[in-house]
């Protein structure tokens, strides 16, 4: 019995700084944001008013917040299907197939995850300027009228196109490399009888590749939904500051800036909005991708 | 059981540390109480003691712009010389992000540095919420080391615009410094080669406008839509005198419905039609600088900026015989008045700051001669009288703007509390603007949402 105490104590004792700090510093602001976003203040006044659900209620009034919750779904729809769809196919041809300069390609892909955003929109910058720029460069050998009147990638009409694509191609390795790991663990002999039952490619890839590493999916996808609200407020805010004219905002950096605007609880409460649809999001994904594990 | 004690024992934590949360939030308060008690018994003591003992070291944070930071090293040097009172001295090119926790938990510099019109609006909430102290009682004090009061040194009408006295009550709020006047700058080696002079009202500026298209140059280009600020303060004035511009910044009934309203949007409109097409899509903080090489590179003739421009790209590749001009707005009519906004940055005292009256002893010395002179040194010039005598290089044309027919436009519009969805001055008057040159809305929509806005803008300014 003394034992027994001395090792529960013992457990308490490397549980609790841990369980503490998670507390301190994760759980009580967590509350803390939804207790303020019921307050109107400014950041720097010493008075609050309490003013219920008005807060939200403003929210879901303000067609500035809902075009930049539409800009944060649509981002959301566009660049998990996209990246998904590229990462899953490289992986498997970089693990299934017979390239060569394999390891190269890992690398070149994985590149873009190890850039921080502020470099990335440099990059993007230079890719995406009107006149001279890369892609209105090239898109300019083959239709000249271009040159002369330059795409505008970051105007108004096309800016969510370039987040998209910048985004697609920041992520694509990352994911690339966690399905890599995934592939190369389904065993080979799976795909050898397959072969000999006369499954192609294609067929292997659908039937066995993908069935396989389900599970890995369905993680990934949670993690996606939430780095991607995240990344979306990073790269929006380094690459386009919002603009032009608010087309760029999505529901992050239109809540850090309705802070700056002197309306503390305001955007406490689109962070609480923000918060629920993402919890909300992550858990009806993870509801309809549930599957029967396979187990071989 | 032995897992069900640890899992007990765990939970008992949570739910422990979940009080002790609260009771951290209690104690904060409590702190704050105690805090204003102490304040209370420091007064009562300073009162009973005939000479309070003045504050040895003030706290002054700075925003570093383009003039750098040594200016202010050896500003606050300069002070300590004079009154022995030691400065902490905070500067950094994100103050906003320095000082902005420590004010939210309720620690304040005395005296802040930092001009409205940024991003994070830091000023404006001061302004919006109450918090920053009346200087007007400095205007009146003795600048340190000197004779002279204050007041004899401020240049003219520096203290009576909306952005010194925000609430319009005739006090001073905010102090100001550093100005610079704002016009049209471009390429005067450009105007010089092509025969063309620089227009004086808004026609020959048109006519110019398609001379130009014709040789594949627009008329117009802006770094960011946010540069419209001292553009359209200048319009308003030159459209419609200082009656107009305060009925349009006090947000009045039926502004834009006037004649003058209406001529302020047909100009703006038909400059978006002049501007650069690559400008909005460059209109960004990535991206603006590019748009200022549109006029390096003879692709644009004006831009309106500050004087600031010149050091800003000073490094950048230039088209040849290029040399910087600037010009006040056009006036609108023949023979009318041309305007050049003078646009300055604040200092400003906040009300929850600890010595107040060393700070503003602070305030006071930065009129000194010995301040401006250092200031002045890296081209940060004062608002104070005489100071014309002591510019050098650019600074000269760019400072004599004035003296060569503009008239100089001051003030901004009225501060107003925050409503959700309303959205920021910048937001309503000046984002849209990007829209206009990509054809995406029409000057009747941008209309219409500055009216709607401005209904809302009314209803809430804060008195």
């Amino acid at each position: 019995m003394k034992n027994g105490m001395g090792r529960n104590l013992f457990l308490f004792a490397c549980v609790a700084p841990a369980t503490l700090l998670f507390f301190i510093f994760m759980v009580l602001p967590t509350f803390n944001v939804f207790r303020m976003s019921l307050f109107e203040r400014g950041a720097y006044s010493p008075t609050e008013t309490f003013v219920g659900f008005a807060n939200f209620q403003s929210a879901f009034a303000d067609p500035k917040f809902i075009r930049s919750c539409q800009n944060m779904i649509l981002m959301i729809v566009v660049v998990t299907i996209i990246t998904f769809g590229f990462a899953i196919v490289f992986a498997s041809i970089l693990t299934r197939e017979n390239i060569k300069g394999k390891n190269i390609f890992r690398v070149i892909f994985y590149i873009p995850n190890i850039l921080s955003v502020v470099v990335i929109s440099g990059i993007f910058s230079a890719i995406y300027k009107p006149e001279n720029g890369m892609l209105n460069s090239i898109i300019g050998l083959f239709k000249p009228e271009v040159l002369a009147d330059p795409i505008l990638w970051k105007g108004e009409r096309m800016v969510m196109v370039s987040l998209v694509i910048a985004m697609v191609w920041q992520a694509i390795g990352y994911y690339m490399v966690m399905y890599m790991a995934s592939i190369s663990a389904v065993s080979e002999s799976l795909y050898e009888s397959a072969g000999l039952d006369g499954a192609n490619r294609i067929q292997q890839f659908f039937m066995i590749t993908i069935p396989l590493i389900w599970t890995n999916i369905r993680t990934t996808l949670t993690f996606f939904i939430i780095s991607t609200i995240n990344m979306a407020f990073l790269f929006v805010t380094a690459l386009t500051s919002g603009g032009p004219n608010g087309a760029s905002e999505v529901a992050l950096s239109y809540m850090y800036k309705q802070k700056d605007a002197g309306l503390y609880g305001y955007s406490m409460a689109v962070g609480v909005i923000i918060f629920l649809f993402s919890f909300a999001l992550s858990g009806i994904v993870n509801k309809i991708t549930e599957r029967e594990p396979l187990e071989i | 059981m032995k897992k069900r004690l640890v899992s007990l024992v765990l939970s008992l934590a949570m739910v422990a540390s979940l009080f002790a949360g609260c009771g951290g939030s209690n104690n904060a308060d409590a702190n704050a109480d105690a805090n204003a008690n102490n304040d209370a018994v420091v007064s009562t003591e300073d009162a009973a003691t005939p000479a309070p003992a003045p504050a040895t070291k003030i706290t002054v944070a700075a925003f570093e712009g383009g003039y750098g930071a040594d200016l202010w090293r050896e500003v606050t040097a300069a002070y300590t010389e004079v009154t022995g009172v030691e400065v902490d001295l905070i500067i950094d090119k994100e103050l906003e992000n320095v000082i902005g926790p420590s004010m939210q938990g309720g620690e304040f510099p005395d005296v802040i540095h930092l001009a409205t019109g940024r991003a994070a609006g830091l000023t404006e909430q001061f302004i919006k919420d109450n918090l920053i102290t009346d200087i007007t009682d400095v205007l009146s004090m003795t600048v340190p080391g000197e004779s002279a009061k204050v007041s004899d040194k401020i240049a003219g009408g520096f203290t009576e615009t909306a952005l010194t006295n925000p609430y319009g009550d005739g006090k001073t709020y905010l102090a100001p410094m550093f100005y610079s006047p704002c016009g049209l700058f471009y390429n005067a080696g450009l105007l010089e080669e092509k025969g063309w002079a620089v227009p004086t009202t808004w026609d020959e500026m048109w006519a110019l406008g398609e001379l130009a298209k014709a040789e594949g140059i627009a008329l117009f280009t802006y770094p960011t839509a946010g540069y419209f600020d001292a553009f359209l303060y200048a319009l308003m004035y030159s459209v419609g005198g200082a009656d107009f511009f305060n009925a349009a910044t006090n947000y009045e009934e039926g502004v834009w419905d006037t004649a003058e309203g209406q001529k302020v949007f047909e100009i703006l409109g038909k400059l978006a039609s002049y501007t650069h097409t690559s400008t909005p899509a460059q209109a960004n903080g990535e991206d603006f600088t590019k748009n200022q090489q549109l006029v390096l590179d003879n692709k644009a003739i004006f831009m309106p900026n500050g004087t600031w421009i010149v050091g800003e790209m000073a490094e950048a590749p230039r088209a040849e015989g290029f040399k910087w001009g600037m010009t006040a707005l056009p006036a609108v009519e023949e023979g009318g008045d041309g305007y050049s906004f003078t646009w300055f940055e604040q200092a400003w005292i906040p009300a929850g700051a600890v010595n107040q009256d060393a700070a503003k002893q602070f305030v006071a010395f930065l009129y000194s001669d010995k301040a401006c002179e250092i200031f002045a040194k890296y081209n940060a010039i004062q608002p104070v009288l005489g100071i014309a005598d002591k510019l050098e290089g650019d600074n000269v044309m760019f400072y004599s703007i004035y003296d060569n027919g503009a008239k100089a436009a001051m003030g901004g519009f009225a501060p107003y509390a925050s409503v959700a969805g309303l959205g920021t001055i910048q937001e309503v008057f000046f984002d849209p603007i990007n829209s206009l040159v990509e054809g995406t809305m029409t000057v009747d929509q941008w209309i219409e949402n500055i009216k709607a806005a401005t209904d809302l803008m009314r209803e809430n300014i804060v008195k």
